[in-house]
Parts: C-alpha cells; structure tokens; sequence
C-alpha cells in the first residue's frame, strides 16, 4: 500500500518538474560508451563537441545516452527519448543489436532514426529508418574483389558470436558466392573473450589461403594475434569495423599486412584532391585533431558527423511545414531526408531515395592496410 | 487412560494453579473475540480494495513513461518477492533468480512469436518450464548449506545466460523484437497502460497469496528452514522437500515476471537476464528488507527509480556516461549491510510497534487434535540394546542398554561430556548408531529420520534452544501441532485454511497456558529469559502430542517456583500415561521426581534404579566426586 | 585433432591454468582468514594489467591517485586508535603510499617495463588491506553469505571505478620478456614460461612464508581456529589485512604476467576472477593442491571446449560447476544450524 502510494506521488511530482516544452529541436543519440563496444563509442561521441548548436536559427539540444553495449538497456532508453524527451529524430543508434531493436520503436512513434551501424532494413516497411553506416554486402564486397584480384580460392571465416559476426558471415557467404570462392570454416569467439587460439588452431587446420574476419574494435586484433603466434602466413583481410588506431595499438606488431576497407574519412589525407569528401574531412578534422590529438582519426566519428549533415541538410525544409516537437515536424523531417541528393559526406555521398535509405556507392568504400603502424590506403 | 482436554479454554490447569501461581484470565466466554476486532477486519477489506482502486486508476492518468518505469518496478517486485521468500525467510541464497525470469520470457518469446500460441499458452509454457528446470536444480540445492548454494546459484546463472546467447534459435545478443502484446480472446493489453494495470494486479495477487502462506502452519515450518531446520524436523517437518517447494515457489514468481516482461517490453535479449540482473533483484530485497514482503516492492521501486534518475543525471554532473549508477548503487548497498543490514524496512520498523499475528485463537472451539493413542500401562515406549556411536575416535556412546516405559520419568544423569546429548540426537533419529539397534514404540527404529520419528509420537527439546526468536511464544508452540494440521500449499495461500489454523492456535495455546506460558502468548520468544525459553520449547514438543517425551535440562535457567511448576506439570504427563526421559544436572529436582536414574560416564552406562538406589551406588560416587570420601 | 593442435591447446590451457591457479590461491588464503569469498580479486587483477599499461606510456594512473585517495582516511582512522596504531598508520598509510607516488611522479616518464611492473605491483597489492578495512572488518562476524553479498557489491565499485580511471578501451602489459623458442613444432613463448615459473616462485615462497615465519602460522592459525587464535593474542584485524594484501599482491602479479599475453580491459577481470574462484572451489575451498588440479582442469577445460564447440565454451565450464559443488556440499555435512 505505502510502496505504490510512494511510488505513485512519485511520478506526480516528477511530472510538474518537468521542463515546458520550448521551440527547439531535440535530438537523441544513443551511443555505446560503456561495454565492450565502448571503444567506437568513444569515436561516435567525439564528434558531438563539433556539431552545430543552431540549424536554420532553432537551438539544437542533442541528448546522449549510453547503451552500455546492449540492446535492452537501449530500447529503455529509446523509449524515454520518444516519449519523455520528445525527441525530433535520433543520432544512432550506433550497435547494430540497439538497432534492431528500437528501429520498431522510432517507425511506430514517426521519429526518423539514422542509424550508425550496419543493419539490415526495409525502406518500405520502415520508412523513418535510414543508415549512413556504409551497407556491410558494399562493404564486404569491395575487400572480396581486392581478394579475387589477388588470386585468392579458399577462406576460413572467423567472427563474434554474436549479430555482427552474423552479418558479416552471410556478406562474406555473398560475396564469396559472386567471386566463386568456397569458405572452408567458421569459427566463432565472444567479444570479451581473453584468448582465440583453440579457434586459431581449427582454422589453421583447414588450411585456408586468406581468412577473413567478422569482429570488429579492439577485440579484433586477438584472432591476429593468435593466427600470427601460430605461423599462418596467409592474408588476414577483416571488415571496416576494425579500422582504428586502437586496433593497431593493442595488436602491435602481429597486425602489420592487415588489409581491410574503410571509410574516406581515415585516410582523409591520402585521397586525391578531386575528391569531394577531402575537402569536408578536412574541415571536419581540423577542429576534431586538434582537440582529440592526431591518432584520433576513426570512422565512427564520420557516421556522427554525416547524420548531423543529413539532419542539417533536412530540417530547413522540415521547418516550413511545422514547429519542432510535433509529429507533422517529424514527418516532414523524415520526407525531406528521403529527399537528399549528392549531400557529401565524410564516409561517402549520400543519394537517397524511397527504396534505399543509406544512399552510398562505392565511393563510401576505401581499401586501407596497415603498414609502418598505421592505417594507409592501398593506392 | 484418561488425560485433562480442556472441554473450552476455561478450565486453568490445575497443577498450575496448586504451585500458587496465577493464570492470567481468560476472554469471557466463548465469543474469542478480543477487543478491536471489528475494526481490524474492516481494515483489511479496506486494503484489498484501495489496492484494486489505484491498480484501476493510477495507470490510466501517469505520463507515458512514468507508466513504463511503474511496470518495470512491478515485474521487478515479482521475483524480489519471490527472493524474499526464498533468501529471507527461508534462508536460501540465490544468485540465479533471473534466469528463471528468462528462460519464460523466452518460452513465451517462442511461442506466441514463431508459433502463433496465444499469450496464455505462453504463460503455461514459461511456467511448466521455469518450474520443472527449478524443481530438478531443487533436487540438488535442497540439501546444500549456505555458501554452497549460493555459488551453485551463481553457476547456473551463468550458464543459462550463456545458453540464452548462444542458441541460435533464439538469435542470441541481437535480441527477439515485435513479441505480440497480450491478449485474452478479443481483449487486448497492447496500450502500456492496460499492461501496467495486468502488472500491477498480478503483483497483488502474488504479495497476498504469499503473505496467507507466511500467516499459515506451512509459513511457520518455513521459517524454521532458516537455520532451525533441525528443530523442523524433531516437529515432524519434511525440511528437505519444503526448501525446494519454497524454490520453486520463487522460481514461479520469477516466471510470472518474465512472461509480463516479454509482452510488456516486446523485445527480448539475453542481457536482462544475467548474473547482473540477479545481482540487480538481491540488492533490492536487501535494500528494501528480505525479512518481510513490503520489502520487495519498496526496494524494487527504489533500485529501478534511482537508476534511471541517475541515468539522466549523473552523465550531466560528470559529463561522462558510464557505468556510474551502478557504482553508486553498490556503495549504497555496502553501506546498508554495513549498518542496517535488515534493509532499510526494519529501519523504520524500530518506530513502529509490532503487531499481533493476525488470527486469533478460537478460545470457544475444542482443539481438535488427534488424540494420541492410549498407552497400556507398563507398555515399553523405547529400548535401546547396547548403541555405541563414534565420532573418529571418540567412543561417545559405548554399549548403552535401557528402557523407558509408558507413564514413568526416567532421568539420564552424569558428568559433562558423558554423551548424553549424543544418546538423544541417537534416540530422535539425528545421528545413526554405529551398532545396537532401538525399538520405540514396539518397532525397529535404527535408521529413522527425526521427523518419521516425530510422527510415531516422539517430541523433543534441545540442550542449545532451538526457536524462532522473532516470532510469539504462541506461533513457536504452535510449530509442535504442525502434524496435526492438513492444509497444503495451496489451501495456505489462497486462505482456504483459517478454520484449520484456528484449532491449531487453539491447541498451541492451550498447551503454553499448561506450562504457564499464558501471559506471554504474544510476546517475541527471543525476549524471554533462557529458562522460560526452554519452557516455550516444553509447551512445542507438547503439542507433539508425543507418547515419548525427550527433554534435555529443561530446568536450567529456571527459578524455584518455575522448576515446582515444570515438576507439576511433568508429573501430569506422566500420570496422562506419557513416558519421559530427561536429561538433567539438578539433582534434588530429578530425585524428586524421577521413577528409575540411569547414570552415564564417558558413554557407558555405570548404574541403573531407582534414585535413592543410585545416590548411594560407589560407581557413581566415584564419577561425580573422584571416590568416596 | 592431431598431437601439435592438441599440444598447441595444452600450453594454452596450462597458461590459463596457472593464472587460475594463482586465483584460486588469493581467495584460498582470505577466504580461510576471513570467511570471505573474495569476488573482487579478478578486477584487481584488471587494475595490475591497466596501471602497469598507463605507466608504460607514460601516464600516472587513476589507480594511484586512489591509493593515495583511500590511505588517507585509513591514516585518519588509525590516528583515532591509539598511539600504537597511529605510529603504523604513519608508516603504512602515510609514508608507504608518498613513496610510491613520488617514485611514479619521477619514473613513469621513462617508461621502464621493469620499473613499471614494480610500480603498479606497489600500486595495487595495498589495495586488498585497504578494501579489508573499510569494507569487511565492520561487519568482521557477518555470515558467509552476507560476505558474500558485499563481495558482489564492492566488484561493481571497482568496476565502476575502473572504467572511469582507464577508459573502456583494452590495454596490454609488457612482457616480461620477447623471447620464444620452439618445442618440436610446438612454438613456446617466454611469457608462458615466466607465468610458470612466477607461479612455481609464489606457490615455493608462498609454503615457506606459512611454514617458516611467525606471521605465516599467525595466519595459518587464524585460518584453522579464529577464536583460539585470538585467544592466544592473534590480532584478528592484522591477520585479515595480510591475508588480503597477499591475495591484491596475487592478483597484481597475475595482471601484469597474462596482460601480456591477452589485452584487458576494465571488465575482463572478473571473467577471469571467475574461472579462478571455480578452481578453488574444486579444492573445496581448503585444500591447495586440489585447487591447483582445479585450475588445470579449467584452464585446460576451457581450452578443448573452445575448440570444440567454442560457443558453448562458458556453459560446459559453469555447468560442470555444479555436480562439483553437490559432491563437495554433501561431503561437508548437512545443513547447519545456527547456534
């Protein structure tokens, strides 16, 4: 009885402190800063301190929350952004598992969601997700031709034992098919797992030409490290979402010859001068090294950075149809991305349309090695 | 053979009233009602229907959040509940607890999602599920003490949440979303606040079955599986298979949450079903209180409403999002064990007074007890033929031969240390002999348990007290009548049982007021002096209704006029035709009263008769003062 | 599988194994001291590997300044407690934890592995009498299982404070030593060989601290009777507090020898601490030699299965816990009761 009265005087009160709704544009972002996935999560969120705190003369609050890597506590916290916050759209989320489940979420409660992570949608049938996280199939398949060109016949698969590993296996399977290459094996490991090498020794056994990975962040750089310990000679080729300076810090020497692809924004320097995206990568750099310090190029940082431009880029058009705050806002919001054309970004151009809501080619894609204890592009 | 039944409660015991002391008086005549007592029962229609008021109400008019959080604390009441249960009152420790949510989350996941079941279906799934794999780990917990427990909990916490991750079918860390919402027929809880209303109600369903189970003769046997499981047993509980019905009890409670968390949240993931979480539902019924219900819903509103707060506020403070709550919560926990380490519940109980139990006995019924079988004179209650018993090389009781036969007292005198106590825990079943064999009650009794024991008639007390010292006088004698009661779990919990329980209480009362214990019915057993304590353990064994009764130094502890009175009262016993063996180190209150004197030193038995007979024996003399002077 | 996978998954199981086997040892010693299931070693562990990892790039870390944090109130305390306390205070927690820092405020910029690994060893192993201190010897009488509570309550402090001190990111210790020789076809590293011979020097020195000198018995007499060792003048306190620097100091040393082998990060201790704790409790939680055939039994265990069937690798580990603890519950007896 005394619980739920507590409870219940509780609530009151914390409802008459809530803030009065005031003319600005609020946008949620739910980020992985604690957990295993924390080490992207710290690139995802850096890229806030530079973002605009106006847009077409609203204030713009940007709310960030921590999932703590896992997609529950984020669903939680989606659901106190739509219904508490009263959120315009979210920045995120940036684990693809968080996607998957708060995209049902933002479709049913009409607030556009960029996500930030691979995740497999339907534009149709969510119409109010979109993703500037360059599509994994695109992805997987740049690293493959670069395999085929090298002659390779024959990999080993190893990944996470979770939804990423997952994703990245059925592009490998896809592009392997298109480049008529046969998977010999497929082992799994645990992102906090503190040692691969049972799983090294099976792939090994198999004797694969090229093995190719599915993790991503620091925890990538174990299966490295133990391929290498044991004597394989083959190539390692992984996915982007081992492309950091973490990788190659905790890997040490063993990762050297590591090939994979990435973002433009990581090698920003390295792109010819005709590319449109150097030219935002770099004013975007300029602010972001200076602050974080010359190692802190990553890609996440990017995804951030290109959501808020698709965001910046749409909401002019969203405000002539209503205030921020309201639902016809939100639609609005949401048909004017649908809209976007030729935005460039820093992880690639963005062109979408009703049916593809990422809008990136293989622009979006660069092919990077490691060499000399940093990330280069292969020219 | 006649024995005193009290045709009502009128009638004092007469031996009391020879020793010149005075029973206190009765309520008058036949109504059982005590002052209040009206009022009382319109209070507690009051609180069932204010209850169903607010579950009515209250969702209806919070903003939408504040609805999802109240769910959260409601589920997460559920399983403290059950945690209460369990840890607090019953004395398990479980670090597993949500994995019993997970596993019928996911069953119900499963089947209304990839099976088209109804929502109902996926309640009986989760809960044939959840309490099978719990009535299996049971079978292999019940007999674990303590720490053991705990870890084999923490074991299989761990491994359930491993298998949730990894099964394919159930697309491990990715989560299972769009679970359809309940539904019963054409009724669907699909709107969060029609769902907040179906929590709510169901944890008001749950907290008042559990609290009739408390109030009943299955709570009391459950209490004394929290570190008086012995005791239990010498009553005739079944310890063994109580600890696992109160396990699977919690691990019920725990499914009931996961099948409301499934449909309430619609999206399911290994995470919320970690060693993390169960952690997460200890540290509320720590918070909150595990020794009493209202702890659960007080310190699961509390862990969840804190933690979300600090969510939003402590990122704003710091800058920092982290794992900041959690190392908030947990300083606060370390500092509640540290200083209140019955939750913050009996904090401010300490302002408040205690309450009565909340039956009262019905001084107008007869006890209705099972009346024990009348007893042939000279007819043999026990023989032991030449036990020995050992502990490593230690002969505790060597060759020990001796009778006890209806309607005598026999004492069992000698110097510490000569296994008596060893003899007794012999006698009731505790400890197996080593060789010899027993007869009690005219059968083979060797390998017995106390409490198959119990049953065929014999009550005992114990050298260190064994009682429940939180609970009235009146509910530890009560503990004795156990085997005469019938009702089972689910008459306990859905209150079928009062008119039981009042004969219960009757007879328990009438038996404390027989040991004088009458003016302390309701007061706390651990605030009585040690002596009367033993003398509450008496009026126990005596609702035993024993044939045998075995009492170890009764007398201790107790003053002149309180050992005449116990003197009176084991001398109705026996002239009731019940046989008495007792242990004691007064020697004019056992020469006084004993029949027959059996001495023992170091485990042999040196001497056997009657006490003036034995006084004088130079064997004995010479154990108590090192020869005849 | 053929001899060189398996022998390959053998080394790997046997390093394991004796880091579990250096657990298992921490929580033995306080464990038979204090009553105390000591779930918080394995963070401690993760504080060795990261503090030796900041100072090897040079930068002060976050444990340190907790050190100095936490010793003061300890030496505030202790001058409330009489002179005898007070002047061990000063040394303890006054003069000890100055040192250590001024000794990392002048070394750590020369980012020296050996310098390192003293430092954070020096850092971390006065954490285990501080954690005693303040969060266990109030409640000194608790039942096991409310130790065990706390226990569970102060893993996430630490881990909390973890994450704030070091960052989510993984970190790895220097090794020891590069060097790496081969056995046949097998490729044996030097760092297993130092983890091995660490271990063979801890358990050695460990037998003659308890059998030779007069605090080892006192401790061995606290573990086997706590009341007649108090009795005989034992300070219960005192002995509480060197039986959990020995298990910090444990879980220090074992930090810096595996984070080298495997990065760690803030969390992946109590994994590891885990693992540990399963090991000892094969030894029933009293006997070292059967904790040490525990901890190769994990440690290999856990090795074959991630071969196997590398997903179900932490349910086959944890599953198999169970009958262990049946057996090992059963043949300590029935319940007790409370006296």
């Amino acid at each position: 009885m005394k619980a739920r009265l507590f409870a219940a005087v509780m609530a009151m009160g914390m409802l008459g402190a809530t803030a009065a709704a005031q003319a600005q544009i609020k946008i949620g972002a739910i980020l992985s800063i604690s957990g295993p996935g924390a080490a992207m999560g710290v690139g995802y969120k850096g890229a806030f301190d530079f973002f605009p705190k106006e847009i077409a003369g609203q204030k713009v609050e940007y709310i960030i929350r921590d999932d703590a890597t896992d997609a529950s506590t984020g669903y939680t916290i989606a659901q106190k952004m739509i219904s508490e916050d009263h959120i315009d759209a979210f920045i995120g989320p940036s684990l693809t598992a968080t996607d998957a489940a708060v995209a049902p979420l933002a479709n049913q409660a009409h607030v556009p969601m960029i996500a930030m992570a691979p995740y497999e949608y339907d534009p149709t049938k969510q119409p109010y997700t979109f993703n500037d996280a360059q599509p994994l199939p695109l992805m997987v398949a740049e690293v493959f031709k670069y395999m085929q060109q090298h002659g390779v016949k024959t990999i080993g698969y190893i990944g996470f034992s979770d939804g990423w590993g997952d994703q990245v296996l059925a592009g490998t399977k896809q592009a392997a098919a298109a480049d008529d290459m046969k998977i010999l094996a497929d082992e799994r490991y645990a992102r906090t797992d503190t040692s691969v090498e049972a799983q090294a020794l099976k792939l090994i056994s198999v004797h694969p030409q090229a093995i190719m990975m599915g993790n991503s962040a620091t925890p990538a750089a174990l299966p490295v490290v133990a391929l290498r310990h044991l004597g394989y000679k083959g190539g390692i080729y992984g996915n982007h979402g081992i492309v950091s300076p973490a990788f190659i810090k905790v890997g040490g020497g063993a990762v050297s010859g590591v090939i994979a692809d990435t973002s433009p924004l990581v090698v920003y320097t390295q792109l010819p001068d005709s590319n449109p995206i150097k030219a935002v990568a770099s004013t975007f750099m300029k602010e972001y090294t200076a602050k974080f310090g010359p190692q802190s190029v990553n890609p996440f940082a990017g995804y951030s950075y290109d959501a808020m431009l698709l965001l910046q880029g749409a909401i002019p058009a969203a405000l002539k149809v209503a205030k921020p705050g309201t639902e016809q806002f939100r639609r609005a919001l949401r048909d004017a991305l649908e809209k976007t054309h030729g935005l460039v970004g820093v992880s690639g151009v963005y062109d979408m349309s009703p049916t593809n809501h990422n809008g990136q080619d293989s622009r979006a894609a660069v092919l990077v090695e490691v060499k000399d204890g940093a990330w280069r592009a292969i020219q | 053979m006649s024995r005193i039944a009290p045709p009502s409660g009128l009638v004092r015991p007469s031996a009391i009233a020879a020793a010149g002391v005075e029973a206190p008086p009765l309520p008058a005549s036949g109504a059982g009602l005590r002052p209040g007592h009206g009022a009382r029962s319109l209070r507690r229609c009051i609180a069932p229907l204010a209850a169903a008021a607010l579950i009515a109400l209250v969702p209806a008019i919070l903003p939408a959040f504040y609805v999802t959080l109240l769910g959260y604390v409601g589920m997460a009441t559920l399983v403290a509940l059950g945690l209460v249960l369990l840890t607090g009152i019953s004395g398990q420790t479980s670090f597993g607890q949500a994995s019993f949510v997970g596993l019928a989350a996911y069953a119900t996941t499963v089947l209304t999602k990839f099976v088209d079941a109804p929502p109902l279906a996926g309640l009986a799934a989760g809960l044939v599920l959840t309490g099978a794999v719990a009535w299996l780990l049971g079978l292999v917990t019940a007999r674990l003490s303590g720490h053991f427990l705990a870890l084999v909990s923490v074991a299989w916490g761990i491994s359930f949440f491993a298998l949730f991750g990894t099964i394919p079918q159930l697309h491990g860390f990715s989560g299972i979303g769009n679970i359809p919402p309940l539904r019963l027929g054409p009724l669907s809880a699909a709107s969060p606040r029609v769902n907040l209303a179906v929590i709510w109600a169901a944890v008001a369903i749950v907290m008042a079955m559990s609290a009739s189970l408390l109030d009943s003769r299955l709570g009391r046997a459950i209490r004394t599986l929290n570190g008086a499981r012995l005791m239990g047993a010498s009553v005739g509980i079944d310890t063994v298979r109580l600890s696992r019905t109160v396990f699977v009890i919690a691990a019920l409670y725990a499914a009931i949450a996961g099948f409301l968390f499934a449909h309430f949240q619609r999206f399911v993931s290994p995470t919320p079903f970690s060693l993390g979480a169960s952690i997460d539902y200890l540290f509320m019924v720590i918070i909150g209180g595990a020794g009493s219900l209202w702890g659960a819903p007080v310190g699961a509103a509390l862990v969840v409403v804190l933690r979300d707060q600090f969510n939003d506020w402590i990122p704003r403070i710091t800058g920092q999002a982290g794992d900041f709550e959690s190392l908030v919560f947990a300083l606060a926990v370390i500092v509640l064990l540290q200083r209140a380490p019955d939750g913050l519940l009996a904090l401010l109980a300490r302002f408040r007074r205690r309450s009565a139990p909340h039956i009262e006995p019905d001084a107008g019924a007869p006890p209705e007890t099972p009346p024990a079988a009348a007893a042939t004179p000279g007819e043999e209650l026990l023989s032991l033929d030449a036990i020995s018993r050992n502990f490593g090389g230690l002969a505790a009781n060597r060759d020990v031969s001796f009778s006890v036969h209806a309607a005598e007292i026999v004492a069992l005198i000698g110097p510490n240390g000569a296994g008596k106590t060893t003899l007794f825990n012999v006698i009731s079943g505790v400890l197996p002999p080593d060789s010899g064999s027993i007869r009690l009650f005219g059968a083979a009794a060797k390998r017995l348990s106390p409490r198959r024991v119990a049953a065929m008639g014999l009550a005992r007390t114990f050298q260190h007290v064994k009682l429940l010292p939180g609970r009235s006088v009146l509910e530890n004698v009560a503990l004795g009548a156990h085997l005469s009661g019938r009702a089972g779990l689910l008459r306990c919990m859905l209150r079928l049982d009062r008119a039981e329980e009042a004969r219960l209480l009757s007879a328990a009362r009438t038996q404390a007021e027989r040991a004088g214990l009458g003016g302390m019915l309701h007061v706390p057993a651990g605030d009585l002096p040690l002596g009367q304590q033993r003398v509450v353990e008496i009026a126990r064994a005596l609702c035993v209704r024993p044939r045998l009764l075995l009492l170890d130094e009764p007398a201790a502890g107790l003053r002149l006029p309180e050992k005449q009175r116990l003197a009176a009262l084991l001398r109705h016993l026996r002239a009731e035709g019940i046989g008495v063996l007792l242990v004691e180190h007064d020697m004019d209150f056992v020469m006084q009263l004993a029949d027959r004197v059996v001495v023992m030193d170091f485990g042999q038995k040196i001497a056997e008769g009657p006490p003036d007979r034995v006084q004088s024996d130079p064997a004995v003399m010479e154990a108590y003062l090192g020869g005849v002077a | 599988m053929d001899w060189f996978v398996f022998l390959a998954l053998l080394q790997d199981g046997i390093t394991t194994g004796a880091i579990y086997l250096l657990l298992a040892i921490g929580l033995l010693i306080v464990f038979s001291v204090t009553r105390v299931i000591f779930v918080p070693q394995g963070d401690l562990l993760a504080f060795g590997t990261l503090t030796v990892a900041a100072l090897q790039s040079g930068r002060l870390p976050g444990t340190l300044w907790l050190l100095d944090g936490v010793s003061v109130l300890a030496l505030l305390a202790s001058l409330f407690q009489g002179r005898r306390a007070a002047m061990r205070g000063l040394l303890a927690w006054g003069l000890y934890p100055a040192a250590v820092t001024a000794a990392a405020l002048l070394l750590a910029p020369r980012e020296l592995p050996a310098v390192s690994i003293l430092l954070a060893l020096a850092i971390v192993t006065p954490m285990g009498p501080l954690i005693w201190r303040f969060a266990f010897r109030p409640v000194a009488g608790a039942s096991v299982l409310a130790l065990l509570i706390l226990s569970m309550a102060l893993h996430f402090v630490l881990i909390g404070l973890g994450l704030v001190f070091f960052g989510p990111e993984e970190a790895s210790a220097p090794p020891i030593t590069d060097a790496s020789f081969d056995l046949g076809s097998l490729n044996v590293s030097g760092q297993t060989l130092a983890v091995l011979a660490s271990c063979g020097v801890l358990v050695l020195g460990l037998r003659w601290f308890f059998g030779a000198t007069i605090h080892g018995k006192a401790l061995r007499a606290a573990a086997s009777d706590r009341l007649g060792a108090r009795l005989v003048g034992i300070d219960a306190g005192a002995t509480g507090a060197l039986a959990f620097g020995l298990a910090s100091f444990i879980a220090a040393l074992a930090g810096v020898l595996i984070g080298a082998i495997t990065p760690l990060s803030y969390d992946a201790g109590f994994d590891i601490g885990l693992k540990g704790f399963v090991a000892a409790i094969m030894g029933g939680l009293v006997s070292y030699p059967m904790a040490a055939a525990g901890a190769v039994l994990v440690g290999v265990l856990e090795s074959l299965s991630s071969f196997w069937a590398s997903a179900y690798r932490e349910v086959i580990v944890f599953t198999l816990l169970i009958p262990v603890l049946v057996w090992l519950s059963l043949r300590s007896g029935s319940p007790e009761d409370r006296a």
